[in-house]
């Protein structure tokens, strides 16, 4: 029952490190792995059944390769436009607009790229661990 | 998805080829033209190509006898297919292939910048794999087609480093700004002599010809269509190309000319022997490109003029007997020369028009082939008496084999009986056939094509002048006597078969296919001893890295001077912390040493991480440490996970496993001397005073520039964002890796 109480804040906590990632400690990365322990504390209370029952995680690796994608858009979408690799915008000197600490910023949509990419890499790894122990489990 | 059932793939193949081959002529008549696209502008490549007399030739090569060939591969594929019993959609896949081929020599033949010329030439050696290696359930068409791709492959790689060092040279990948600013020299030499074994390894020249008579495991239609108009043909191509670049050095070309005299002998002497029918026709390929590398060596207007129109003849009169061949086995099921016979009567028009060919191939009076030879002996008589002789040698050896092949399948006894054959089997040998003959009534336009194309390879006027003269002139006497010569070694041939076959078990005992052979095996002897050495078990894979790389620090620490360089620093109340976080990793690392049992290892491993992480907190990473705890924490978890994967027994019998004797005392010493090693380096990193202006410093400075406040990230994300980007793309494809492992490649 904790488990299940502890999932909606840890992905809290996961999405406020993404948000806040260009200000405050933290990044795309690190969120992503702490979304995923959130995930995978499901996997550990309820096992594998009951978790892909309830929640979404069978989208994860079309979420991983999204990301990837999203990444590799913001890298390559300005070299299409004739400028060099990763050329953030807006510019250096610009304004940016705010929503609290999230900044609508290429860079941030890059680390969003990569937190989605690691969630959906490590929910994928588990899926793919667990089934396997299952199906062995299964078998003499 | 079918968008062409192989039916209408192969008759799309017949087109494009027809309609390529009008095209190209249509715009070779109308004076050639060209296009010149920057490629990659900072290299100063281009996308230059440009259809002059040589492109010519070889492109209406390629065009011509791919319509032919593709004509003939519609009837010939259903039934191997069929033979073969696999799907008919596989022709599909055939004929796209021949398609491809066929594109790859037009570009190659019309590529005026030599990166672009090795883009095509690479083209044409993946293509010829593909293709040999069709049947591919067939252990032999695999190695073949392996070999075909090693060989010429490798040497790719020299002609690759010939142009490479032109560039360097002469600052430009431009052909013809190459051949004008290149005008001799040692480093012209070394260029083109790379340049030429490239070239001769896909011509099949001596000593590289081996693969050739392999490659014979493919489809009927790809040996067809490779020794006479492609891949094969390339290898001439190139040297055509360049001559002029050649010519500069006379080296190269008296290579050149000994090269294609040993192919000569060698392939004619071979041809002469052997029994299976395509291995006859590959031998003489060996020695037919052999005259053409002979001729480039010869060099002059004259060499090269004889070498173009000899490709052009060379090209209709191989390619019909290789169809007649196909059409042959087709019909009696028999592959050797020894098993055919006395076909003249079931099939006397396959008959008269593949004896045209053989005339043609064999220099007969009213073939094309006849201006061919002339054309050589008149190249060789220019260069000296000992050429001539040698000239009149390897043409009667032509005669000879020719004339064994085509008497042996048609005259004589027929030993079994022959089903009729289609059309489509039979009239692309006709057509080409009938051009043998046409060529040798009225040769003028086969003329003039190789007169242009000579004219670029020879930069210069190059007269082909291909003409029947009723006098006793050099030529008409050298041909007379090859005819001669040649019928005397058919007369004669029982009588040294038997030294000719020694002389040729000799030679696939000690000969460069056997040196192939070995080469690939010692190179995988050597892999497997590598892999042995290094990969048996993870400990000796860490020490196959920690020694090398402590051999290297070590000889670092010992020639950086000691004054100085490890300095005592203070301690002080507020680094407290720091010190028990460091001396937690310390001691958990070493616990890990003393534990035998798997989950526990794993936990001692994560107590070393979260030690570490909490170091990091302390000397003000936080960012760093964040990480460091959440993938601590994610990897001890699937570490477990993993755990439950591997059987219980196998987990239970490695723990109880005693450490070998030889490694008890090796292991350890190899940890400690390395980690010492490794304390030094860090103690003396520590010693250094802490530079000012460092890139932290700058990257700090700018991360406000860059809109963010938390420079790690902005380090990541913009920065260095296309490491990043490297590194997020790993991951998926280690995800891919676990799901190739674990799901067989199932993703969910």
């Amino acid at each position: 029952m904790v488990a299940r109480l502890l999932l909606v804040p840890i992905l809290m906590v996961a999405v406020a490190i993404l948000v806040k990632g260009y200000v405050d400690v933290g990044d795309g990365f690190a969120a992503g792995v702490i979304a995923a322990l959130g995930v995978l504390l499901q996997y550990l209370a309820f096992g594998r059944a009951a978790v892909e029952r309830v929640l979404p995680v069978r989208h994860a690796p079309k979420l991983a390769i999204g990301g990837l994608l999203v990444a590799l858009a913001v890298v390559f979408v300005p070299v299409l436009l004739g400028q060099p690799p990763l050329r953030h915008a807006p510019p250096p000197g610009a304004e940016v607009i705010h929503l609290g600490s999230l900044e609508l910023l290429t860079a941030v949509l890059f680390d969003a790229g990569v937190f989605a990419l690691v969630l959906g890499m490590v929910v994928a790894t588990i899926h793919l661990i667990a089934s396997t122990v299952e199906e062995r489990g299964r078998r003499p | 998805m079918k968008l062409l059932g192989s039916t209408a793939a192969g008759a799309a193949a017949v087109a494009l080829a027809a309609v390529a081959a009008v095209v190209m002529l249509a715009v070779w008549l109308s004076g050639g033209a060209g296009v010149d696209v920057p490629w990659l502008p900072s290299w100063g490549a281009q996308l230059a190509f440009r259809l002059d007399g040589l492109g010519a030739l070889y492109g209406l090569l390629a065009t011509g006898i791919g319509v032919a060939v593709f004509t003939y591969a519609t009837a010939y594929l259903p039934r191997h297919l069929e033979h073969e019993e696999r799907p008919q959609a596989e022709g599909r896949r055939f004929h796209a292939l021949m398609v491809l081929f066929m594109v790859a020599m037009l570009g190659l033949a019309t590529a005026q910048d030599l990166l672009l010329l090795f883009v095509f030439w690479d083209l044409t050696a993946i293509a010829s794999y593909l293709l040999i290696g069709f049947d591919r359930h067939h252990r032999e068409a695999r190695l073949s087609a392996l070999m075909a791709l090693l060989v010429t492959g490798v040497s790719a790689v020299l002609l690759l480093i010939g142009i490479l060092v032109l560039r360097a040279e002469f600052g430009t990948f431009s052909i013809p700004e190459l051949l004008e600013r290149a005008q001799g020299g040692r480093v012209v030499t070394l260029a083109g002599a790379l340049i030429a074994v490239g070239a001769l390894a896909k011509s099949a020249q001596a000593p590289l010809h081996f693969w050739l008579p392999r490659a014979m495991a493919a489809p009927t239609p790809v040996s067809a269509y490779l020794h006479s108009a492609a891949m094969v043909a390339a290898g001439v191509f190139v040297l055509s190309r360049l001559h002029p670049l050649l010519a500069t050095s006379p080296v190269l070309l008296d290579g050149l000319l000994v090269v294609g005299l040993i192919s000569m002998a060698v392939g004619g002497l071979l041809a002469l022997h052997e029994d299976h029918l395509k291995r006859l026709l590959a031998y003489s390929t060996i020695a037919q490109y052999g005259y053409v590398v002979t001729m480039l060596g010869i060099g002059g207007a004259a060499g090269v003029a004889g070498a173009c129109f000899y490709v052009l003849a060379h090209a209709l009169a191989k390619s019909a007997l290789f169809m007649t061949s196909g059409a042959v086995t087709e019909a009696t099921g028999a592959k050797s020369l020894s098993q055919v016979g006395g076909l003249a009567r079931a099939m006397p028009a396959l008959a008269v028009v593949s004896g045209l060919a053989a005339a043609g191939l064999a220099a007969l009076p009213l073939t094309i082939g006849f201006f061919k030879d002339e054309l050589f002996f008149k190249a060789a008589a220019g260069r000296g008496a000992w050429l001539a002789v040698l000239a009149v040698a390897s043409a009667a050896l032509t005669f000879a084999y020719v004339t064994r092949f085509w008497t042996g399948i048609f005259l004589g006894p027929r030993p079994r009986p022959a089903r009729p054959l289609p059309a489509r089997l039979v009239a692309p040998v006709v057509v080409l056939g009938a051009l043998v003959l046409a060529g040798g009534v009225a040769v003028g336009s086969f003329a003039a094509l190789s007169e242009a194309a000579a004219e670029v390879a020879a930069a210069g006027p190059a007269a082909v002048e291909a003409a029947y003269h009723l006098d006793l002139r050099a030529e008409n006497v050298m041909a007379l006597a090859a005819y001669a010569l040649g019928l005397a070694l058919v007369a004669g041939r029982p009588a040294f078969a038997g030294a000719l076959a020694g002389a040729v078990r000799l030679g696939r005992r000690a000969g460069p296919e056997r040196a192939y052979v070995a080469g690939l095996a010692a190179l995988n002897r050597m892999s497997n001893a590598i892999h042995g050495i290094e990969m048996r078990d993870l400990r000796t894979r860490v020490v196959a890295v920690l020694v090398p790389a402590g051999v290297l620090v070590g000889a670092g620490v010992a020639v950086t001077p000691f004054e100085g360089a490890y300095l005592i620093g203070g301690f002080s109340r507020p680094d407290l912390p720091l010190v028990v976080a460091l001396a937690a990793c310390a001691l958990a690392a070493l616990v890990v040493t003393r534990l035998r049992r798997h989950l526990s290892m794993a936990l001692g491993l994560s107590g070393v991480g979260f030690s570490l992480a909490v170091a990091y907190e302390l000397l003000g990473a936080p960012d760093v440490a964040l990480v460091a705890v959440v993938i601590e924490t994610l990897f001890m978890l699937l570490f477990v996970a993993v755990f439950a994967l591997l059987p219980r027994a196998v987990l239970r019998r490695e723990s109880r496993l005693a450490v070998l004797g030889s490694r008890r005392f090796r292991d350890p010493l190899v940890g400690v001397v390395s980690g010492l090693l490794m304390l030094l380096v860090v103690w003396a990193a520590l010693s250094r005073p802490t530079p000012t202006d460092t890139s932290a410093a700058r990257q700090l400075a700018l991360a406000g520039q860059a809109h963010g406040k938390d420079v790690v990230t902005v380090i990541l994300a913009d920065f260095r964002g296309l490491d990043t980007m490297v590194e997020v793309t790993v991951v998926v494809v280690a995800l891919l890796g676990v799901a190739a492992l674990l799901r067989r490649g199932k993703l969910w």
